[in-house]
């Protein structure tokens, strides 16, 4: 393991301690100034990340817990049928100012499909939502144009919100820069990685303020570094007072949400 | 209005980095004309105005497919139906008439004799009724290759049915080739305002089918409810 590679192991460890974000971004910034100047495997001048990680908590405290709000998305009873097959079965899910949700569950169990119904892209076949403020939705993959830049991608959200060119342009920048990526550069959306494509995605669907985000696996093809990234991206919001829900099958991740609905008890084999 | 200019400059945009496409939107209405070039004047130039038809309904085709998975997320970014469909729409007529001129220009320096206004009126109607011809199958069919049969099979159609006819009236492009007829033959005035009345009815007729479709499709759901943010 190398200094990079222990810096992102010592990253996740404070993360999932739930260090302040801000906090955990300085005392990782601060080992590697100290790596970088004096030189020295990381092992030997600090040990095991785990290890100093817990000694960096007992130093400086974790972050405050999440002081939840009102209720930003309350989905009721929700059933979605595929013909005879029914892939969601009277899922409920309440989320606050101030939360981040997960919806886990096996593949074809509906965790897409009720992200959907939430987002009101598809109709339920019993159910409702209840939604306060505005949305935001990051889809699994597509929602980017091929022949667009990431520039582009940002002006033509924006304008639905009324927001000027050159403002779209620096606010789509600046909250891909909390993602570890540079959106400045003249390529097109057809030849960014997939990884690099899901941050444009995500990065539009946090672009127009939505209070209520719904994010439908949004780390595919994403190293452990813009994962870790994400998650920070993710708590920043939901300390601003956002919602989020986020469709996720990585269970390490649970930790860092308030809020779990689990899809598994639905008929399997369906969609997802 | 600057969302559905957004819009349409966005799908301009997209369709000119399309270099491969551009090149086959030229090239399809010009190989029409040259099959045709040996024989009589106003068959080519009504092989160049359905190239013209074809060639802008696959680009609308493509284009709507293309965009199938952007439109709702936009919707949620707070586009309305009509600022997507009008603003595409608006970027594909100005494509349509970009590649247009070339051919107009082509017929000037080809043949003489020629009422140019009512070729340029012909071209006209073509671009103006193949963009939401095109976008309304792309619309309709959610994969490209049915959606490019089907076009395969109305340029077919009309380019088999005997103008005379009545069930060629009811072909979209049945407008270009009448006032082409007025254009190239000296006919009476009558076939350049049937032609003319024709393209003006199909336009909205397809207008608002688009419309319809796309408000359907972007609708706002029952089942969700907005509550004031608190």
């Amino acid at each position: 393991m190398n200094a990079d590679d222990w810096l992102r192991a010592f990253a996740v460890e404070l993360h999932q301690r739930r260090v302040a974000v801000d906090a955990a971004r300085h005392v990782v910034a601060e080992a590697a100034t100290h790596l970088r100047e004096g030189g020295g495997d990381p092992w030997l001048v600090f040990g095991a990340p785990q290890a100093y990680a817990a000694a960096i908590v007992d130093t400086i405290g974790t972050a405050p817990g999440p002081r939840p709000g009102p209720v930003r998305l309350h989905a009721q009873g929700i059933t979605k049928r595929y013909g005879r097959r029914t892939v969601l079965r009277d899922a409920t899910l309440t989320v606050r100012a101030g939360q981040i949700a997960a919806v886990i569950g096996a593949n074809g169990c509906g965790k897409s499909t009720f992200l959907r119904i939430c987002a009101g892209l598809i109709s339920p076949d019993a159910g409702e939502v209840t939604v306060s403020g505005r949305l935001g939705y990051c889809p699994q993959q597509g929602g980017t144009a091929d022949f667009l830049l990431p520039d582009e991608h940002f002006v033509l959200v924006g304008a639905g919100q009324g927001v000027a060119r050159g403002a779209a342009r620096r606010a789509g920048r600046a909250a891909a820069r909390h993602l570890g990526w540079d959106a400045e550069s003249n390529v097109l959306a057809r030849h960014l990685s997939g990884g690099t494509r899901q941050k444009l995605n995500l990065t539009m669907s946090t672009l127009a303020q939505p209070d209520v985000l719904l994010l439908d696996e949004p780390y595919q093809g994403f190293d452990q570094g813009s994962y870790v990234n994400l998650w920070d991206q993710l708590t920043r919001l939901r300390d601003e007072g956002k919602a989020i829900v986020v469709v996720t099958h990585l269970l390490n991740q649970l930790d860092r949400v308030d809020v779990v609905l689990d899809l598994t008890p639905a008929q399997q084999g369906g969609r997802s | 209005m600057n969302r559905l200019v957004t819009v349409a400059e966005m799908t301009l945009r997209e369709l000119a980095r399309r270099r491969g496409v551009l090149l086959l939107l030229l090239l399809m209405p010009l190989v029409f004309w040259l099959i045709r070039r040996d024989s009589y004047v106003g068959q080519s130039i009504r092989a160049l105005l359905l190239g013209i038809s074809w060639a802008v309904s696959t680009a609308a085709l493509f284009a709507t497919s293309a965009a199938r998975e952007l439109e709702p997320r936009l919707r949620l970014a707070g586009y309305r139906p009509h600022h997507l469909y009008l603003g595409r729409m608006l970027g594909l007529w100005v494509l349509g008439l970009v590649i247009s001129v070339p051919f107009f220009l082509l017929t000037v320096v080809d043949a003489a004799n020629l009422r140019h206004g009512g070729i340029a009126m012909a071209m006209l109607c073509c671009v103006v009724v193949a963009a939401p011809f095109g976008m309304l199958i792309g619309a309709l069919l959610p994969r490209e290759l049915e959606g490019t049969l089907l076009l395969l099979t109305v340029v077919a159609v009309q380019m088999l049915l005997d103008p005379a006819s009545s069930g060629a009236k009811l072909t979209p492009f049945w407008s270009s080739r009448e006032i082409a007829t007025w254009a190239v033959d000296h006919t009476d005035g009558g076939y350049l305002s049937r032609g003319a009345l024709h393209g003006i009815v199909v336009t909205v007729l397809l207008i608002v089918t688009v419309a319809g479709v796309f408000a359907v499709r972007l609708r706002s759901r029952r089942h969700l409810h907005h509550a004031p943010l608190v």
